[in-house]
């Protein structure tokens, strides 16, 4: 193998060649395996990634289905519309209902004495005497239209704080369950006891319960109607909220060691004749206690017998009165007070409002949904379409 | 001279020291370490701490409750919360406030503890760390936390030092090893540091046994620099001790097999640790700032109402109703009936805000936690949110302010091209063998190749490295230049390879056969100098000059006629225009008679006493002349992955960024080019003076020649120097700088200590107000992170020191992208819904009860049951803001990563504003008038069944309720971006929850002595037709007004978000609605940008475009001309056992 001197040194070369070319093929498989072992490391974490639970997964990476609404003129106005086409109906259903509700309203507030010979309003006869006086007046009116349904006796007050804060914490809603209770809640003073005796029922509320007693006459037959006392409280505040005290009803048993309230003129055990009405178990004195919401109220009295001869489908027109045993005094505070008879549909009582809000905001849907539709027929065209002007997009005029 | 001069007042300090260590021992002014002794004190342990608690349990709750009372809102609520214990003041019970203000210091705590059991994980990775110490003679392995001064450790390569040490020994001659400092000081090259001569002996772990006697050293203290000690061996002189021999911890140990050391101090008693301050500070992000001034402001609001309420109160004729029987009570007091407001309308304020703030951040955390797209896999490193405060911050960075090494580049120098004989010959498309081949060939221009190629593996001071008993390894080079070694190792990829070093000769493989080049003199580099030469006898016997360094030198040193001298100059134009750092090649054959008269003249020069630098540099600059042009190398300072894109993503952002180095300028500029920061024209305003006149100067000058332009954007780019910056940041020149930095596109701050970093980042964030980020991997950029408002680390495999000071740790640079684009982007837009949403519930249900006053004789009385308005905030919408600030999402990510135009809306922070603050709250009295008013009218008869049965007050106050359960929880519905079913749970979940919670509620009565009121309640409620009605009528006409107003902007006044995130959803093209917009904004910029800017620094700006890089240590404790003379790598080093 010994050839010329230039073959040696070109082989030689040659030969160099290879071995760095080898050279350069070594570090390029060296990457390669590099790059395997990386690969693999990565399928590995991959397939630990894909154990954890896709929950898990797809919220760390923030990557949950997600619903992107998007509010456009093109995608609310359906909605605009099918609210005003279905709230206009409702609402007139609703008013429909409201105007089928019939009631009557009577101020009674400076209504007579009946009494021979006093010519004053009930009031200041019960203000000359210090309140201790009762004083009785009738006030007439009269039904045009029959009410055709159950009918229910309210009374109103007007300007009555019922909601105060003083006033609607006091009371003892321990007393009132019936549970023996030595001294009644903080709440109650200055109505909780006296000399060493308890009030019955203790607390603000219960002592200026209402005490007017409201009887109607039919004028023409000068014949009372009879009214239902009962069931005009809440059943949930009849069975679990009051209860008489064990025993009988009477201030050697149940009551012992109570004394009636100071505005009071009967005590608590001699509200009504009927025994499962009497005591802290009297409707009237259940009603009182759930206080009104607003300074002008009303309050169930009670309910129309209708099992009287010519009540049976409702209230008869006629002419009638009301008979007030007035004892109750609003005028130092500017209130009123009302007789309301009234009838109701399955929305309760006459209101209007619901019927006439659900109108507006159908009738506001309605216009809403109109001016989108121009809106949309005018900037309708997406930012990006308009944007998107190409060789193809053709001159308009 | 400055040596001596050293060394006696090292002497100096030694013999104080000495003195004072006769007056006691470990007093506060010194400390005394005994050598193979026990420490007759306890130290400090050398375990840290960076947790918050720092004790666990014990103290855990008296800070904890210290931290949250330092909270405004917590002080409220507890004062509310206390004033409801006055009998007969409060209107909504005793414990309302309390309760729901203890749940939510629960949870505050339970997130305190989570995040802080995250730090001390953190802390236990480091105190865990295992070293070898030196016990009972032999090498044992401990965990860093257990070593004590006075240890003797044994430190290997590629190792932190895990204390402050005293360098004895190590396996290099003469007890020489390298530090990498950069991540105490942020600067490249390697430092050396020397053992004394007294323990360079002690190689071995008997040697070290026999050591007795005692260290006496300063007391600790923050100075890095700065360093006085004695060395007291038993019966043997007392030597001095300076820096040199100190190994602090933080560093890293380089290019030296191993070092033993002494422990002087430790844990948080080391350099380190005493200048990062332990307890970083308090950041608060400009969100949580402004919702601080809004909860002000509705403090004085509620004071405000509560002050109308008192005197309506008072007016208001309560003698006359006598049902009340007020008189005897003490009722008419206007104090008690204030506060008694006070407590009604305290939750104006929202009490849960904090809280959900808490948790939504908290959760946000973790989702920078788990973002699998910030997963650095190279390393396995996760991105981490340190602290939570600063999740939406990231939404609105205005400045980006980066440090250059590790954070924008690797710190690995790649040899990649060179220009030899007028071609340019490239590493990465393998025209490099073409050279070889030339070379091997033999024909014209080989000679030249070969030189060139001869002098890459010749001119340089690196040493090689053999693993021992395997001489056929490969070589590792260790150099303190990363520069010098890339250029060795690219020798040694094109067949010349250096072998061998001894002390006065070099051995390189040329193309397999060794030759061997006598080193006859090494001239250093110098900055001043900007080149470096090497005197060598070639085998043949022949004098040649080998001198490398910057073109601007080079050149002015040429002889005449260079025949590739132009071209050259094309080709490093050429690799400065990609970044690439350049260095010039030449060479001189120098006759032996020249060289005899000039070893002289350098031999006098070298030793002289005085101006011995000046006659150096003279001598030098005798003999470097007359050369011949050999060549051109470009060095790639490699970047970090995608740094130019994220740099570029940013800046379409609307981000400023700005580069604060600790390097010098030219590289500054070379990595300024290639993350496309700057570019090729971009006028560059350098700032490089020695004085504050000339500095003021300057300044002046470009702030005259920016004319109107001042204070704009401009396609320029400001340079400035560490020197000059301390002038800039004199008071007087403060402004004018600043507003020079601000007319410009981008700034560099090269060679900037750690505390002018964080001066420039100070004065940033204070004069312009914007939000700064300002990210960093070494602990010289602590301060800086720790300065700004958003602190951001790169947690890489070294130094946890930045990550550990930073609010959130990264892997790479790239990811700061995602960080900001899509993170940021999303927790702001979540955490600004979330905060006015909270407000706007808030006053929604509590303005009510001021509606409702005005019916109740202003008595105070609460519409609704007290524990159902208790709950309200933490438990019926509770829910929707959390679901709001975790999954709401507008655009994609990756939308928003393409699209980075989409950041500018939450960087102009349009979502949390006084505007939009007022508008909420106009919608929340809306909202409420509504939710009031209308049940109201439907309830006037207050018959609203068909059984003609009244209800009460708490009737209408459920109703009110349930409308503005409803209307709130669909609010945040509406505002919310994207439902997942999460959202859907939510929402209705928390709507079904107030029906059942009322269901439930109201059987509470007697059976449990709570809510006597409620009871039977839900009959009532449920029953009724009207309230029915209510539920689809009332929340439905509160929202028309939401609806119409979103509706209206979508549809007239789109935002680009929401035409993007439309075009999005309905899987259009998302670059038409984007690029056409960005079209417009570059001719818009291209019309503004009429300004050019003269040149005026011709020399400075060519060297610049030339790209010029070279970086070594100067002025170190031994030159490297010096260190070179000590290694011979034919003899096998010491193992260190």
């Amino acid at each position: 193998m010994s050839g010329p001197d230039g073959d040696g040194v070109s082989n030689t070369l040659h030969m160099r060649m290879l071995e760095r070319k080898v050279l350069i093929l070594d570090t390029q498989i060296q990457e390669l395996k590099y790059q395997i072992v990386r690969n693999e490391k990565k399928a590995a974490d991959e397939k630990r990634r894909k154990l954890e639970s896709k929950f898990n997964q797809k919220f760390k990476q923030q990557r949950l289905p997600a619903w992107q609404p998007i509010l456009t003129a093109d995608t609310v106005l359906p909605a605009f519309f099918l609210i005003g086409l279905l709230f206009v109906p409702l609402g007139a259903a609703l008013l429909f209902f409201s105007h089928s509700v019939q009631e009557m309203e009577l101020d009674y507030t400076d209504c007579k004495s009946v009494e021979a010979g006093v010519s004053m309003p009930c009031s200041e006869v019960i203000r000359k005497s210090n309140f201790t006086a009762e004083c009785t007046c009738q006030v007439n009116f009269t039904i045009t239209e029959p009410f055709k349904k159950t009918v229910y006796l309210y009374y109103g007050l007007d300007n009555f704080y019922q909601n105060h804060r003083r006033y609607v914490k006091s009371r003892d809603d321990n007393q009132l369950l019936g549970k023996d209770i030595t001294s009644p809640s903080n709440d109650c003073n200055p109505f909780g006891m006296s000399d060493g005796k308890i009030y019955a029922p203790c607390g603000a509320i219960a002592n200026s319960m209402f005490n007017d007693s409201l009887t109607l006459y039919d004028a023409g037959k000068d014949e009372k109607l009879k009214l239902i006392k009962t069931d005009i409280a809440w059943p949930s505040d009849r069975k679990i909220k009051f209860n008489n005290p064990p025993g009988k009803l009477n201030d050697s048993e149940a009551f012992k060691n109570t004394i009636k309230p100071p505005y009071w003129t009967k005590n608590v055990w001699e509200l009504s004749d009927d025994p499962s009405n009497n005591g802290y178990k009297n409707e009237d004195l259940i009603v009182w206690m759930r206080s009104a919401a607003f300074p002008t109220f009303r309050k169930l009295y009670g309910k129309i017998d209708h099992s009287m001869i010519g009540f049976k489908f409702g209230f008869p027109k006629g002419r009638y009165y009301l008979e007030v045993q007035y004892r109750y005094p609003v005028d130092s505070f500017g209130g009123r007070k009302r007789m309301i008879l009234s009838t109701t549909s399955f929305l309760g009582g006459k209101n209007n409002f619901l019927g006439i809000a659900y109108i507006t905001v159908g009738c506001i849907c309605l216009l809403l949904g109109i001016i989108f539709l121009i809106i949309h027929i005018k900037f309708g065209k997406r930012a990006v379409d308009q944007l998107n002007i190409n060789q193809n997009t053709p001159y308009s005029d | 001279m400055t040596t001596q001069v050293a060394a006696e007042v090292r002497a100096r300090a030694g013999a104080g020291l000495g003195a004072a260590a006769g007056g006691g021992m470990g007093g506060q002014d010194y400390r005394t370490v005994f050598l193979n002794e026990p420490q007759p004190f306890k130290y400090c342990s050398n375990a840290i701490c960076t947790a918050k608690y720092r004790y666990k349990l014990l103290f855990f709750l008296p800070m904890f409750l210290f931290e949250q009372f330092r909270r405004y809102a917590n002080i409220f609520f507890l004062i509310i919360a206390l004033l409801q214990q006055i009998p007969g003041v409060s209107p909504t019970g005793r414990y309302t406030t309390l309760v729901p203000l203890i749940c939510i210091l629960v949870v505050s705590a339970i997130k305190e503890i989570a995040e802080d059991i995250k730090r001390h994980r953190a802390d236990d990775e480091l105190n865990k760390r295992e070293i070898e110490v030196l016990k009972d003679g032999q090498w044992q392995w401990i965990k860093w936390r257990h070593i004590q001064v006075g240890d003797i450790v044994k430190v290997r390569n590629n190792k932190f030092f895990p204390a402050d040490l005293v360098l004895l020994a190590s396996s290099e001659p003469q007890a020489l090893c390298y530090v990498e400092t950069a991540n105490l000081d942020g600067e490249t090259n390697l430092k050396i540091r020397q053992g004394l001569p007294q323990t360079s002996h002690l190689l071995e772990a008997r040697d070290l046994m026999s050591l007795s006697g005692k260290v006496e050293c300063e007391a600790p203290n923050r100075f890095l620099y700065q360093f006085t000690g004695n060395l007291k061996e038993t019966s043997r002189p007392t030597v001095p001790l300076c820096p040199d021999q100190v190994l602090l911890r933080g560093a890293k140990l380089q290019n030296t097999n191993w070092v033993f050391g002494l422990v002087i101090y430790t844990g948080h008693e080391t350099k380190l640790m005493k200048n990062s301050a332990t307890s970083a500070p308090l950041k608060r992000s400009t969100v949580d700032r402004q919702t601080n001034n809004l909860i002000i402001l509705l403090f004085f609001l509620l004071i405000v109402l509560c002050l109308i309420m008192a005197v309506c109160n008072s007016q208001w004729p309560a003698e006359l109703h006598w049902y009340l029987s007020l008189d005897d009570l003490s009722v008419f007091n206007f104090g008690i009936n204030f506060i008694t407001f006070i407590i009604l309308f305290n939750n104006l304020i929202p009490i849960s805000l904090q809280v959900t703030l808490e948790v939504v951040r908290f959760i946000q955390a973790g989702f920078i936690n788990n973002d699998i797209n910030m997963l650095y896999e190279e390393n396995n490193i996760w991105a981490m949110a340190r602290t939570s405060n600063l999740n939406e911050e990231l939404g609105m960075v205005k400045y980006v302010l980066s440090d250059k090494t590790g954070t924008l580049t690797c710190n690995i120098m790649e040899f990649k091209r060179c220009s030899v004989g007028g071609n340019v010959y490239s590493m990465s498309d393998g025209s490099v063998q073409d050279l070889i081949v030339l070379v091997e060939s033999g024909g014209p221009g080989s000679d030249m190749a070969r030189q060139f190629l001869i002098m890459l593996a010749v001119c340089h001071t690196v040493i090689p490295d053999r693993d021992e008993g395997r001489p056929d390894s490969a070589i590792k080079y260790h150099a303190a230049s990363p520069d010098e070694r890339a250029l060795v190792e690219g020798a040694q990829k094109l067949g010349f390879v250096f072998e061998t070093r001894t002390p006065d000769c070099v051995v390189v493989d040329v193309l397999g056969t060794k030759e061997r080049y006598e080193v006859l003199n090494v001239l250093e580099f110098t900055s001043a100098r900007k080149r470096m030469s090497v005197i060598v006898k070639t085998p043949d016997g022949q004098i040649k000059l080998y001198c490398k360094g910057a073109d601007t030198v080079i050149y002015e040193r040429l002889g005449d006629s260079q025949q590739f001298r132009d071209v050259i100059v094309r080709h490093l134009e050429d690799f400065a225009g990609e970044g690439l750092r350049t260095l010039c090649y030449a060479t001189a054959d120098i006759s032996q008679e020249f060289y005899d008269k000039w070893k002289n003249i350098y031999h006098k020069a070298s030793t002289a006493l005085q101006f011995r630098e000046k006659k150096l540099e003279d001598a030098a600059q005798l003999i470097e002349n007359n050369l011949t042009l050999l060549g051109a190398t470009a060095i790639e300072d490699k970047l970090q992955d995608e740094v130019p894109e994220t740099i570029a993503s940013l800046l379409k952002a609307g981000i400023h960024v700005w580069v604060l180095t600790g390097d010098k300028q030219e590289t500054a500029i070379n990595i300024g080019h290639s993350c496309h920061l700057l570019n090729q024209g971009m006028p560059l305003i350098i700032l490089n003076t020695d004085s504050l006149d000339e500095t003021r100067d300057t300044i002046n000058r470009h702030v005259v020649e920016f004319g109107e332009q001042l204070k704009r954007e401009n396609e320029a780019a400001l340079i400035i120097d560490g020197k000059t910056l301390i002038y800039a940041l004199t008071p007087d020149l403060r402004k004018d700088f600043l507003d020079l930095c601000i007319s410009c596109k981008s700034v560099i701050c090269c060679r900037v200590s750690p505390s002018q970093k964080a001066e420039v980042v100070e004065l940033l964030t204070r004069e312009t107000g914007s939000v700064t980020l300002a990210i960093g991997d070494g602990a010289n950029d602590v301060a800086m992170i720790q300065k700004a408002n958003v602190g951001v680390g790169i947690a890489g495999l070294e130094g946890l020191q930045a990550a550990c000071a930073s609010d959130y740790a990264i892997g790479q640079f790239r990811f700061l992208a995602r960080l900001l684009f899509v993170h940021g982007a999303w927790n702001y837009s979540r955490l600004c819904k979330v905060i006015l949403y909270s407000f706007y519930k808030n006053i929604c249900l509590y303005v009510i009860e001021l509606w409702w006053a005005a019916m109740s004789g202003w008595s105070g009385q609460v519409l609704f049951e007290r524990w159902s308005i208790a709950m309200y905030n933490v438990l019926f919408t509770a829910a929707p803001p959390l679901v709001m600030g975790i999954f709401d999402r507008s655009c994609s990510a990756e939308t928003r990563m393409k699209y980075p135009e989409l950041y500018r809306e939450s960087q102009s922070g349009s979502h949390f504003n006084w505007k939009v603050f007022l508008w909420w709250v106009w919608l929340a009295l809306v909202h409420s008038v509504l939710v009031f008013v209308l049940p109201y009218f439907s309830m006037t008869q207050d018959v609203a069944w068909g059984h003609g049965r009244v209800g009460g007050y708490l009737m209408v106050g459920n109703m009110v309720y349930t409308y503005v359960v409803i209307t709130v929880c669909l609010k945040a519905g509406l505002e919310t971006d994207a439902w997942t079913w999460v959202t859907h749970l939510a929402i209705w979940g928390s709507i079904a929850s107030w029906f059942i919670f009322l269901l439930v509620y109201s059987n509470f009565w007697p059976v449990l002595p709570m809510a006597p009121d409620m009871a039977g309640i839900y009959l009532q409620v449920y029953s009724s037709p009207v309230f029915w009605f209510g539920v689809i009528l009332i929340p439905l006409s509160c929202l028309l007004l939401d609806v119409t107003t979103k509706t209206m902007q979508n549809s007239v006044r789109k935002s680009l978000t929401e035409q993007v995130r439309e075009s999005e959803i309905s899987n259009k093209d998302v670059s038409k609605v984007l690029d056409t917009k960005h079209r417009l904004s570059e001719t818009a910029r291209l019309l503004k940008n009429v300004f050019r800017r003269t040149t005026t620094r011709v020399n400075l700006e060519v060297e610049l475009a030339h790209g010029y890089a070279f970086s070594q240590e100067e002025h170190g404790v031994m030159g490297q001309s010096e260190v070179i003379r000590f290694y011979d790598t034919t003899q096998p080093k010491p193992g260190g056992m």
